[in-house]
């Protein structure tokens, strides 16, 4: 197990006062809150920052940090005496133990008590509580959405081991994907969250739903956008054409003077949810190139016959 | 439950969350989350029968108000200013990508 070194997570002197950690951290959640920041990697950092900020927030974690990680360098091998919180009693603090589960395994193992700490902790009996439902992210393709699927998702969760010491477990769900999924919305997995103390209920399991970049396809809500390319005299004149969709072709009918940009919506062939999204197709026309005698000579004629200008809105 | 069993969820908005599911989903006390309803902090909650009825959004919405006020000490209706903007910014990027330009 890596050492972690929290005050250069924080970028604060061991000796940082617990105002300059509090301003060192705010500054940090501005820059990584996953929300707008740009980096990359942001919400590991920000969980790095979290689980910095857990400890050294709280003066009975930092003195019991300090005093084991006294000689300790970031990324060392580093495995803790047993018995070496004797003397120290951590109480819940800030972060619930479902956000806690997305710390790292060093946080776990020092710190990863059932809330009230070690000696009122789970396997004194009488004390029973309701698990915490556990948040994750899953990330789906867009096919998922219109024909359901099977996913195998890895969580960390809490486990109590013999000693009644909670580290972290890697678990492996099997997940069914309903059909008619869509983009931010929640499905609830009873009983698989946090496991109870005591006799208590386990907490549920969320899975928030986002779908992976298409090349083709964008996801809004329940309904689809494609971008339609299509020839000139296919927009001028009507047509019908193909549109391959991920459950099928579908036949859409291209209305006559159907111009640039303009968006069809085809009503109920977006993701099957109850009830149905629709389809939205943005056109654009695209423009054959004129690089063969028959087509320079085709838009000559067009040029000559049509007495078209196109900027004749903008003349004064 | 076996290794190889396949797990099958409910989607919420079919199943709407309480107010104390929301609470626990959070790990914030149930009085926080009546406190900003009453606030009006959650524009768009609906109360049926006298249930509140809270969607996968205010969900969100509820997570990002308490983080930004733990974190920050924001005062609520600062946070909630801050999960308006969020929502709007969501919004946007949404219409982007719809447009391709994202």
């Amino acid at each position: 197990m890596e050492f972690k070194d929290y005050y250069q997570t924080l970028g604060v002197a061991h000796d940082a006062t617990a105002e300059d950690i509090k301003k060192a951290f705010r500054k940090l959640a501005r820059k990584y809150h996953p929300d707008v920041s740009k980096e990359p990697d942001a919400e590991a950092r920000m969980q790095a920052v979290n689980e910095a900020y857990a400890v050294l927030s709280d003066p009975e974690k930092r003195a019991a940090y300090d005093q084991l990680g006294q000689g300790y360098q970031s990324g060392q091998d580093f495995r803790p005496p047993p018995d070496w919180d004797a003397g120290f009693e951590f109480s819940k603090h800030g972060f619930s133990n479902a956000e806690a589960a997305d710390f790292s395994d060093f946080f776990a193992q020092l710190f990863g008590h059932g809330g009230g700490g070690r000696r009122t902790g789970f396997h004194a009996g009488g004390l029973h509580a309701a698990g915490e439902d556990h948040y994750a992210k899953i990330l789906l393709d867009l096919d998922d959405a219109f024909h359901g699927a099977t996913r195998q998702i890895s969580l960390r969760v809490p486990k109590l081991d013999a000693n009644g010491r909670m580290a972290l477990e890697t678990r492996t769900l099997n997940v069914q994907i309903p059909k008619g999924v869509r983009e931010g919305q929640m499905i609830r997995l009873a009983g698989q969250g946090t496991p109870a103390q005591g006799e208590g209920q386990p907490g549920d399991l969320l899975l928030e739903v986002h779908f992976k970049p298409h090349p083709r396809y964008r996801v809004a809500g329940r309904d689809v956008h494609l971008t339609l390319p299509v020839a000139p005299w296919e927009a001028a004149l009507g047509a019908v054409v193909m549109v391959e969709l991920p459950d099928g072709a579908l036949k859409v009918r291209i209305p006559e003077g159907a111009q640039n940009g303009r968006q069809l919506r085809v009503r109920g062939k977006g993701i099957p949810a109850t009830p149905p999204g629709d389809l939205l197709l943005h056109i654009e026309v695209v423009l054959p190139p004129a690089v063969t005698p028959k087509a320079r000579e085709v838009y000559e004629t067009m040029a000559r016959e049509l007495a078209f200008d196109p900027r004749a809105e903008t003349r004064v | 439950m076996r290794e190889n069993d396949i797990l099958s969820g409910s989607l919420l908005e079919e199943t709407w969350l309480t107010l104390e599911q929301v609470a626990a989903a959070c790990a914030v006390e149930p009085e926080w989350l009546a406190h900003h309803l009453e606030w009006e902090l959650f524009p768009h909650v609906a109360s049926v029968a006298g249930t509140w009825r809270f969607s996968s959004a205010h969900l969100t919405r509820a997570r990002r108000m308490w983080q930004l006020e733990r974190d920050f000490e924001a005062v609520p209706e600062l946070a909630a200013l801050m999960a308006d903007l969020l929502e709007e910014v969501d919004e946007l990027r949404a219409q982007l990508r719809q447009a391709g330009l994202d």
